[in-house]
């Protein structure tokens, strides 16, 4: 008996020791925001994801910045001018910048920032080099005096399109990162932003603290502790608990218990994420069931009508969703366009007066939809959801779901994806040439549907160079031929849902970024 | 012994060649990896270029003559993502598994043991019953689920302990840096329970129920009969005589239940936001960062290799009817 009251004692001494109250709730002057993922380097050249650029948006500057109206606002630069033939940009830079070591931020410190990330001795392969400086058409970069340096391109191009993707690259001082290796600075990181790099645990957490004297850039919060958790349900229950103010990637089952919560609430805003189902024009598929059918531009339009979109957002994503019109996200699309309509009557009658009625056994054609798995919110439902709609109007539908990493993607670059196939792209919200850029060429890596309607090339072909009003007819032009003779068929815009603290005034961004400079707390 | 111990080290190379190769071949013939390393707006050229920069353009004999070539030497690469050193990626969270893993087993052991006696000696009765239910239970229960349900009740409801997160107590230990360690001990532990037990329970519930059968086995021989007619008191018998001999089997299983456990604290990793090696590897395995999953698999192997050898020496001395030839 004297032994097991012993036995007793010692477990509760151990439990004392072990179980004092839960404390981790941050105090006033700390964020803590949950990503699902760690960043792969602190290297500013290197940061290819979301969650990357979160974090780097806050550490480094860059000449512009895209706010979350998508308009694009003067950060580092004061300003620019563009030479006579489109290709030179010279941005002018604030006076008295400096890196987070002290060291001045100069015109030379930008050219610098260009130059390291092009040099193809570096071998980076983050956005920087591997989107951002081709498609910006990027040859060179120079300073031409203190504050001015000037980025040489290779081609005239629409100036919103061109200065958001100059947008993009973080810039950082000469001296540090030309007298350090590579693998020391992708862990000791020296910016130019709000916040300065504290330290990183890898996966589990990066902390960045306030940079005082900074003023281009209110920032209320003296540090943030990025945190990775990559369970969803785990995030969802650190927010309830208190422990995290703003949680990415709330699953939509999850939604409920955070808003009945009573200490945090979703934000659900619909993403600039371009979803949809591409038609596979790639002669590669000539032979697969439902190919030539789909080369019809009257069935596409047919099948256009054949999906609820709305319900689909309802039930399967969690939220209210309108259609999508166009390739391109709000304000920036058509405004004459409207969403095609659930009709599946009218979907059975363009589909009978296109030359495919039902057969006896009801089906018209077979066809095949490809489709990822854990890739998009959701996304192998939508995909059976979608097929059963097509079944529905008699296009017998079969899916083939795949893992996205090891076997859709490489699929989806190589063009092998169909004839059917579900897929999302990022798009924005400052650039309607942006978004359109998927179909900048009809051989374009991003050109996946292999589409090749030779007016939307030539009209593409004449945006380089226009006025805003006249780019702006161009696009909308293009945008109705892209509606009449869909490669896609149309869907939605990615809905992102964020779980955010009562604690904290913060509004959740289009974009997929978080941006925490005009965070406050709540009163 | 010492013919022995260079017999099975020369096996554990073949085997580690053997776990180098399939790992090799696997993560290759999963596609190209060059797409992860790339823009999704990145053109072929783009593309073309980012396979040559990582060298996924050369033939695949090449490209694991060249790694095993850097193994020999000492290299294990650099990590494509990191751009670091794929062993220094690796070593830099083995800390934090390694503790994960001991505070599993140790858990299991210690519960195990007592839990498989008790039900042993009181075969057939309802203690017996109940905890040979709750270990078939303990063994059926998915981890990812038993996981979530600690977060969301022990964790979010009754708020004993946290949620997510990691405090070291190995690695600054291995710093040298004791009082860190030891101040962070108590914490350590809080934020050990749960993922502890995520990735415990299976095994406690198996060993449970091994040592149960195994004492039943040894409690119906000879010569605890004769213990017991020599007037020996109870708790002599079955942890002088019986327990000796039943936990034989237990230590032979301890070097495959520490790879076990190793191969399963990914999902406890994930659910409790845990950075330990598990977690390097899934996520290497998703970006296809063949350095560093190699180095992953490599390192596991000489670990468990060694472990399952050193079991089988310490097994020789337990069991002197056990030779090692």
């Amino acid at each position: 008996m004297a032994r097991t009251r012993f036995l007793i004692v010692v477990v509760l001494a151990l439990l004392a020791f072990v179980l004092p109250a839960s404390a981790q709730t941050p105090d006033d002057t700390t964020l803590v925001i949950a990503q699902s993922v760690d960043v792969g380097a602190l290297e500013p050249a290197l940061v290819g994801s979301r969650a990357e650029s979160n974090i780097f948006g806050h550490v480094f500057g860059t000449l512009y910045e895209i706010t979350e109206t998508g308009v694009l606002s003067p950060y580092l630069a004061t300003g620019y001018t563009i030479s006579e033939d489109g290709t030179e940009w010279t941005f002018t830079l604030n006076e008295g910048l400096t890196c987070h070591d002290g060291e001045a931020l100069t015109a030379e410190d930008v050219a610098y920032t260009f130059t390291r990330a092009a040099d193809p001795a570096n071998a980076f392969t983050g956005n920087t080099v591997g989107f951002v400086l081709p498609s910006a058409g990027y040859v060179d970069a120079r300073a031409d005096s203190e504050l001015e340096v000037t980025i040489v391109t290779d081609r005239a191009q629409s100036e919103s399109l061109r200065l958001g993707l100059l947008s993009e690259v973080y810039i950082h001082c000469k001296d540090y990162y030309e007298a350090t290796d590579v693998a020391t600075v992708a862990e000791n990181p020296i910016g130019s932003g709000t916040y300065r790099f504290v330290e990183w645990v890898r996966d589990d957490y990066v902390l960045i603290e306030k940079v005082e004297g900074f003023t281009l850039r209110d920032a209320v919060f003296n540090q943030i502790y990025w945190r990775v958790i990559p369970e969803a349900s785990t995030r969802v229950a650190e927010l309830i608990a208190g422990n995290v103010d703003v949680i990415a990637n709330v699953p939509p089952d999850q939604v409920d218990a955070v808003n009945n919560s009573g200490v945090a609430m979703v934000q659900g805003v619909a993403g600039t994420r371009r979803m949809y189902v591409g038609f596979q024009f790639g002669e590669a598929f000539a032979d697969a069931p439902g190919y030539e059918p789909i080369q019809n531009t009257d069935v596409r339009v047919a099948l256009q009508y054949a999906v609820d979109v709305p319900t689909i957002c309802a039930t399967l994503l969690g939220t209210e969703c309108t259609r999508a019109a166009s390739m391109v996200n709000d304000p920036n699309s058509n405004p004459n366009l409207t969403p095609y309509p659930y009709d599946p009557a009218e979907a059975e009658r363009l589909l009978d007066e296109a030359g495919y009625p039902r057969g006896d056994n009801g089906i018209r054609f077979e066809i095949t939809m490809m489709g990822p798995r854990g890739r998009y919110l959701n996304d192998a439902n939508v995909v059976q959801a979608l097929a059963q709609y097509l079944t529905d109007v008699g296009v017998q539908t079969t899916v083939d779901i795949r893992d996205w990493s090891s076997d859709y993607l490489p699929l989806v670059r190589a063009k092998e994806i169909g004839p059917l196939f579900f897929l999302g792209t990022g798009g924005s919200t400052w650039s309607a040439l942006y978004d359109m850029a998927d179909l900048s060429a009809p051989d374009a890596g991003t050109n996946y549907t292999n589409w090749a309607n030779e007016e939307w090339f030539s009209l593409w072909d004449q945006t380089a160079g226009l006025d805003p009003a006249a780019e702006s007819a161009v696009k909308d032009q293009m945008l109705e031929v892209f509606y009449n003779d869909p490669p896609w068929l149309l869907l939605y815009f990615q809905p992102d849902f964020y779980g955010v603290s009562d604690r904290l005034n913060w509004q959740a961004r289009r974009d997929e970024k978080i941006v925490m400079y005009g965070a406050t707390l709540n009163p | 012994m010492w013919i022995y111990i260079a017999r099975r080290l020369a096996q554990s190379i073949i085997v580690i060649l053997g776990v180098t190769v399939l790992a090799f071949l696997t993560l290759h013939l999963a596609g190209d990896p060059t797409y992860l390393y790339v823009s999704e707006r990145a053109s072929e050229e783009e593309i073309t270029d980012a396979r040559q920069r990582l060298g996924f353009d050369r033939p695949l004999g090449e490209q694991y003559l060249r790694y095993i070539g850097g193994l020999l030497q000492g290299d294990f690469g650099t990590s494509l993502r990191a751009r670091k050193p794929a062993i220094d990626l690796v070593l830099e969270r083995l800390p934090a598994t390694l503790e994960l893993t001991f505070f599993a087993l140790i858990l299991s052991l210690t519960l195990a043991i007592p839990i498989g006696i008790i039900s042993a000696m009181r075969r057939g009765t309802a203690v017996d019953g109940g905890v040979m239910l709750l270990a078939m239970l303990g063994q059926s229960i998915p981890g990812f689920w038993l996981g979530l349900m600690l977060v969301l009740f022990v964790g979010l409801q009754l708020r004993f302990l946290p949620i997510s997160g990691h405090v070291p107590f190995l690695q600054p230990l291995l710093d040298g840096d004791i009082n860190t360690a030891l101040t962070n001990l108590p914490q350590t532990i809080r934020h050990l329970i749960l993922p502890g037990i995520t990735v415990g329970v299976f095994s406690l519930s198996r060993n449970a129920r091994l040592v149960r059968s195994s004492m039943l086995e040894v409690l119906s021989l000879d010569y605890i009969q004769t213990a017991r007619s020599k007037g020996l008191p109870e708790r002599a018998v079955v942890l002088r005589h019986a327990l000796r001999n039943a936990l034989i089997p237990i230590v032979t299983l301890v070097g495959l239940e520490f790879g076990f456990l190793l191969s399963g604290v990914v999902i406890a990793e994930t659910i409790f936001s845990w950075p330990g090696v598990g977690r390097l590897v899934f996520n290497a395995i998703n970006q296809r960062d063949i350095p560093l999953v190699q180095t992953a698999v490599v390192l596991f192997s000489f670990m468990f290799v060694g472990l399952n050898l050193i079991v089988d020496l310490i097994y020789a001395q337990l069991d002197p009817r056990i030779r090692l030839n």
